[in-house]
């Protein structure tokens, strides 16, 4: 009787595994790659309804971050500013820009006005500003050089690995609570980050959760 | 060399499965049990037991496994279209235009405020988050409540957030506006000018508000004519009309529980619904014992049904509400006997009352012990008993010298007001041609035969203020809609007399006007916070008067404001003729001469609650029955009338009927039934509609409290399907109640450490790895089981602070019911012979509540395939939402049956809709049912009572009681940024408090940090009666209970019966039962 399979076929599902394995491993490392925080969210930059410049703002003027983030000391959540803080000065300042448009319309209709949100993390996350600024994280830490950019991105992914390597290594951003809101703070004299964050890190009895509770509630 | 094994090197019995056998129950010692059911142990009960979730708990009702598919099916292929892409959705930011004073986003502000009620006003602190209220807690500061809340004030937060209440102003029907309104007020009040008052009648609520005292006194100033009217359906009339005869008016008579050493209640629940805050926390502060016993109280109950107090009580007695005052007369002839006091004897001398019912060795005992303690000892009647009942009540603690030490008197000055039932009268004589009727809800609670919807509507102009439309507005000509207390400025007198503001938390969400907007329009005053700070000049001497009112505001109390002690004493002239309204006395109760008792319901009060789905679905605290009442009564009782559990009767009294679902309670008298009050109503929102029977159908005049002669014919054999809780997640033979009497404490203060299984515990080996406790807070938990009344505060707090949704009638059927928290209530017979015909029917009850114990080797933790439950280093067992995959193991391990599945997204779909149509076998069930073709989100405004810093979860989790963990990182967060970088991170002593903890009442919980030597809850749990649940499992459990402790009179017929579950007679703790499978070789007995 002839053979029904040619020879070929003692090979097929040697092949076949072969295939499956490159494809599923294909999969993965798509999945691992472009669903990851990290290239989902990591450089979302939306068009926000005023054009505000933080470069300006912060560098060029050399305003504080908490002139108009001014609870982030105090409250978990960093206020965005009310439409009064920005005619604090935009009554005097620029008072007819067309850039300011949607800051005057919101001021005239008392609307208030729609900012679109750049870091989110999951309802379930509960992060609390207060206690890192407090403790010598600096807002660069999580949100980047936000004093340098004119149209604010999301430059770190905000995923929970990402948050745990810093809470299991802390000392690679902490600094001086004097320098939290100096986003351009470098270690100087010679020091390295490791070095100062180390020594900051037993002064100051920092030891963030990593127990699911810490953030999950 | 023979192999041995590790424990064998170590000298331990080889480790093998432990199999514990528990004791079978011991049929001659005290038997604990739950429902009739299990003490039946009929083979529905025992289903029941076998499965971690009651049948059917884990299915689809009704639907087939292809149906579901078909329904799935369905389901994916919508999803599929539905399906936009994988990005994540836009968000806003967005902030306030202007900036708001005090206001920072993401920051709690408390504020103080007080909640109106009958009794006087509870002081409050509510947290509000941007402007919102979520959650009411107690004043700690303020004197007369010490910073409990009753379950009441825990859930009025839903009914500011009540999608259903009032929104508009109606007129004749019609919806009209809030100026139309402002213009017929102003008319009225023109022609009020000219008619000086006459033909205008404002009837009110019964309330303490100076406030509103002060506008209704300038309304009488300047309108002499004008009528007032008060109705409380259950009010304290009959009690107000005894103080006003024997002591004159505007005084009040209240009891002091702190000198309080021996106590009798006749049917008054003292510690149910009938509670001052003061009160109960003053008479569990006599019941606790941290030590010594001689401190504490002794309680005496005669009441026909299980109240919370009876459940307190160390003697009780069952006796029919209307044969009280019988029982009252037989008791005041022993005290009088024996204290020879001329007052009093020459009282019963006036009357006479056949008792041949009435244990005559019990009365005695009970009033050898009142006169022993003379001084020390205190007699309560319940409010609603006749006023002459209260007249010989007050005679007898007069003789007992009560008086200045355990009742006082005080001044409490009120506005005058008529009855309704005067009112009713006025009407019909055509005096009233308009009515103002402030609150209440009289076409509902009204006695049935006032005919009161017949009279309302014969008056002309009916103008009622309400915070829901219902069935008074329904026939009104102005329904005006009622602010809430959150939303508007009012003050209120606490219970004692202080002084208390109501301070809006939020401008009135649907512009309803309160009670004062409504008067002080009337008398052309300044209503909002210029009238409050009118009243407030009376009440402070300080002449700074904003500093005074900003300190008034900030503690939320005017000190020094209590009631002043009145210099009256009892007058004994008036007692005759406060007796003369004796009357015929109703005879005892047979099987034909049924009496009928209208208690209040412990959830929904005189049914003012009864849209309050918190509320709704609390299980009662004695029948744990949700969504319903029902006719109670004993077991004896049902067997005589030949009906059973959910049969449908009806009720006769007289020419009025009712037909109304049957529950046998264990506890309750023979031949009396219990129906609460405030369910069956009929024009009220979703989650009222369709619950209950509507007890105000049989409530005369003259029986306002209890009716007799009654008859009951059976209607339908299982006409209504009662749902309770009772006999959800039962735990057979384990002693988890420890209870004992004060002498068994005192020969042994450690009794309840090792009682039954815990009395040898085998070496304990955990296959597992100890987690690693390492930080610096240990929480734990300590309960007191001696304190403990029941009362449910706990449960509903937790709720509101913990987001947990309500899931339903139909729903806790399945046993879904998602509560963190429960109250285990037992009812232990007092002798566990089976043949004994009372063991049913005369039980004694003790509550545990119970939530999850954080075991430190937490069973739930070793059986989850995710890690979705697991430890941290401080002792929590935490549950992570984000990580669970639904699969109940842990639910299933748990030996507490603490979790809570969610079987349904009851947060977004709408749990209390019904199927109308479609689907078949589905009609009438809840739309949970139609899955996701169900319309999904939840209401705006519901969403305002969510607590931010916990999630609200979804279907398919776990969830479990966390130790309020968003309360304890908040408190460590608040500390570190306190501390900066220098300071200390050590939390304050006792800074942490539960949700459960704060609420209570009576202190029994108590919530701490364990290596804080200071902390509360390390003297608790080092006290010798504190115990831990399965110590055996070796399970470690953080939380602990005290040992409940009785405090019965050695004399009294059956004390020897009285708290003796975990020691026989002999007072051996240990019942020598074998434990394991291996041999014991060690133990702590």
């Amino acid at each position: 009787m002839a053979n029904i399979f040619p020879r070929s076929a003692n090979y097929l599902p040697l092949k076949i595994i072969f295939c499956l394995l490159v494809l599923g491993g294909a999969i993965s490392a798509i999945y691992w790659y472009y669903l990851t925080p990290e290239y989902m969210r990591a450089g979302y930059q939306p068009i926000q309804p005023v054009p505000f410049s933080h470069n300006i703002h912060v560098t060029q003027l050399g305003m504080d971050c908490r002139y108009c983030h001014s609870y982030v000391e105090v409250s978990s959540h960093s206020n965005i500013p009310t439409t009064q803080t920005c005619m604090n000065c935009h009554t005097q300042v620029k008072a007819n820009s067309p850039k300011l448009a949607a800051v005057k319309q919101s001021w005239e209709s008392g609307n208030p006005v729609d900012w679109v949100k750049i870091h989110q993390v999951p309802d379930f996350a509960y992060f609390n500003h207060a206690v890192h600024v407090n403790r010598g994280i600096s807002c660069a830490s999580c949100h980047g050089d936000v004093n340098h950019m004119d149209v604010v991105y999301q430059k770190e992914p905000l995923s929970m690995g990402w948050c745990l390597n810093c809470h299991r290594h802390p000392e690679n951003n902490l600094r001086p609570v004097s320098q939290v809101f100096n986003l351009d703070w470098k270690p100087g004299n010679g020091e390295s980050q490791q070095q100062i964050g180390l020594e900051l890190r037993d002064q100051w009895d920092i030891n963030p959760p990593q127990t699911c509770a810490g953030c999950h509630r | 060399m023979g192999h041995k094994s590790a424990a064998d090197l170590r000298g331990l019995p080889p480790l093998m499965k432990t199999v514990f056998r528990h004791p079978p129950e011991d049929l001659t010692g005290k038997r604990y049990w739950r429902s009739l059911e299990e003490l039946a142990d009929t083979p529905q009960f025992r289903s029941w037991l076998e499965r971690e979730f009651p049948a059917g708990a884990a299915e689809l009702d009704g639907v087939s496994r292809r149906n579901f598919l078909r329904l799935m099916g369905a389901s994916m292929a919508l999803a599929g279209i539905g399906l936009s892409g994988c990005r994540r959705p836009e968000a806003y930011l967005v902030p306030y235009t202007k900036s708001v004073e005090w206001l920072i986003p993401g920051k709690a502000v408390l504020y103080t405020t007080s909640m109106p009620g009958p009794s006087g006003g509870l002081p409050l602190i509510a947290t509000t988050y941007e402007g919102r209220p979520t959650k009411l807690e107690g004043n700690p500061l303020a004197p007369s409540s010490n910073g409990g809340t009753d379950v009441f004030a825990q859930a009025t937060v839903l009914d500011l957030y009540d999608p259903e209440r009032s929104r508009t102003f109606v007129l004749n029907g019609k919806p009209a506006t809030a100026q139309q309104f402002d213009r017929d007020l102003e008319n009225i009040r023109k022609a009020l000018e000219v008619s000086k008052g006459a033909g205008i009648g404002i009837l009110t609520d019964e309330q303490t508000s100076p406030t509103r005292d002060r506008l209704l006194r300038s309304l009488k100033e300047q309108f002499p004519q004008i009528n007032f009217y008060t109705d409380e359906p259950l009010g304290f009339e009959e009690h107000q009309a005894a103080v006003r005869s024997l002591f004159g008016p505007d005084v009040a008579v209240k009891p002091t529980f702190a000198n309080a050493d021996v106590i009798v209640s006749l049917d008054c629940d003292f510690l149910g619904s009938e509670l001052t805050l003061q009160g109960v926390r003053d008479f569990s502060r006599r019941r606790r014992v941290n030590g010594s016993t001689d401190g504490m109280n002794r309680l005496y109950a005669v009441e026909n049904r299980f109240t919370t107090t009876g459940g307190m009580a160390d003697h009780r007695l069952r006796c029919a509400a209307s044969r009280i005052p019988a029982f009252a007369i037989q008791l005041a002839k022993k005290v009088a006997s024996s204290t020879t006091d001329r007052v009093l004897n020459a009282v019963v001398a006036q009357l006479n009352a056949t008792g041949g019912e009435f244990d005559d060795a019990w009365l005695s005992e009970c009033a050898n012990d009142l006169v022993a303690r003379k001084g020390r000892s205190l007699v309560l009647v319940g409010n609603r008993f006749p006023a002459w009942v209260h007249g010989l009540v007050f005679a007898m603690n007069n003789a007992l010298g009560a008086f200045g030490s355990t009742l006082e008197v005080f001044g409490a000055p009120r506005v005058k007001a008529a009855s309704l039932r005067e009112l009713a009268a006025d009407a019909k004589s055509g005096a009233i041609k308009t009515l103002f009727i402030l609150g209440g809800n009289p076409v509902y609670t009204a006695p049935a035969d006032l005919d009161w919807s017949e009279v309302q509507r014969s008056i002309p102009e009916v103008i009622r203020l309400g915070y829901y439309f219902d069935e008074t507005s329904g026939k009104a000509n102005w329904h005006v809609p009622e602010a809430h207390f959150l939303e508007f400025w009012g003050d209120q007198r606490a219970a004692d007399g202080t002084y208390l503001p109501i301070q809006p938390m939020i401008l009135p969400l649907f512009g309803g006007l309160s009670q004062i907007d409504i008067l002080a329009k009337l008398v052309a005053l300044p209503n909002g916070v210029q009238a409050i700070r009118e009243t407030f000049k009376s009440f402070t001497k300080e002449n700074d008067f904003e500093a005074a009112w900003t300190k008034f505001l900030r503690q939320g109390y005017a000190e020094k404001t209590s009631y002043e002690a009145a210099k009256v004493e009892l007058n004994p002239n008036a007692l005759p003729e406060l007796l003369k309204t004796v009357g015929q006395l109703p005879g005892p109760v047979t099987p034909s001469a049924i009496e009928i008792v209208f208690p209040a319901d412990y959830k929904v009060y005189d049914g003012r609650y009864a849209n309050n789905a918190w509320l709704q679905e609390l299980p009662d605290p004695i029948t744990k029955l949700t969504w319903d009442n029902a006719v109670l009564l004993s077991k004896s009782t049902a067997k005589a009338l030949q009906v059973e559990d959910g049969d449908l009767v009806e009720i006769s009294v007289g020419d009025r009927k009712l037909q109304a679902a049957v529950m046998i309670a264990p506890g309750h008298a023979d031949y009396s039934l219990s129906l609460s009050l405030g369910y069956g109503r009929w024009v009220v929102g979703k989650v009222g509609q369709g619950t209950g029977f509507n007890a105000y159908k049989l409530r005369t005049i003259d029986a306002p409290y209890y009716a007799t002669r009654a008859t009951v014919k059976l209607v339908q054999k299982n006409g209504h399907k009662l749902v309770q809780t009772q006999n959800h997640y039962s735990m057979e033979g384990r002693a988890l109640v420890r209870e004992g009497t004060v002498t068994d404490y005192n020969k042994n203060p450690a009794f309840a450490k090792a009682v039954w299984m815990d009395a040898d515990i085998p070496p304990n080996v955990s296959l597992y790895s100890h987690p690693p406790l390492s930080a610096p807070n240990q929480w734990a938990m300590s309960v007191d089981l001696n304190t403990c009344i029941g009362c449910s505060a706990c449960v509903v707090a937790c709720q509101a602070e913990n987001n947990i949704p309500v899931v339903g009638k139909e729903q806790v059927n399945n046993g879904r019911e998602m509560h963190w928290m429960r109250i285990d209530r037992y009812f232990a017979s007092a002798d566990g012979d089976k043949n004994n015909p009372h063991l049913e029917d005369d039980p004694e009850m003790v509550m545990q509540p119970m939530m999850c114990q954080h075991c430190e080797n937490a069973p739930c933790e070793t059986v989850c395939p995710v890690n979705a439950t697991v430890h941290n280093e401080e002792g929590l067992n935490v549950m992570v939402y984000n990580r669970c995959i639904g699969t109940r193991y842990c639910s299933n391990n748990c030996p507490f049956k603490v979790r809570r599945f969610n079987f349904f997204n009851y947060n977004d779909r709408p749990v209390l809709d019904r199927i109308e149509k479609g689907l078949p076998g589905f009609q009438g069930k809840s739309q949970l049912y139609l899955g996701p073709l169900a319309p999904w989100g939840m209401e705006e405004i519901s969403k305002m009572q969510k607590n931010p810093n916990v999630t609200v979860r979804s279907r398919g989790v776990m969830e479990k009681c966390t130790y309020c963990v968003q309360r304890i990182e908040t408190a460590k967060i608040s500390q570190r940024i306190k501390a900066g970088v220098r300071g200390d991170l050590t939390l304050p002593t006792d800074s942490v408090k539960s949700a459960c903890q704060q609420v209570c009442p009576t202190e029994a919980i108590v919530f701490g940090d364990m290596k804080d030597p200071q902390s509360r809850v390390v003297q608790l749990q080092r006290l010798p009666q504190n115990y831990h649940l399965l110590e055996y499992l070796n399970i470690q459990t953080r939380t602990t209970y005290l040992a409940r402790l009785r405090n019965p009179n050695p004399k009294m017929p059956g004390a020897g019966r009285v708290g003796r579950i975990n020691v026989d007679e002999s007072g051996d703790q240990r019942h020598g039962l074998p434990h394991t499978d291996t041999k014991p070789t060690g133990g702590n007995a």
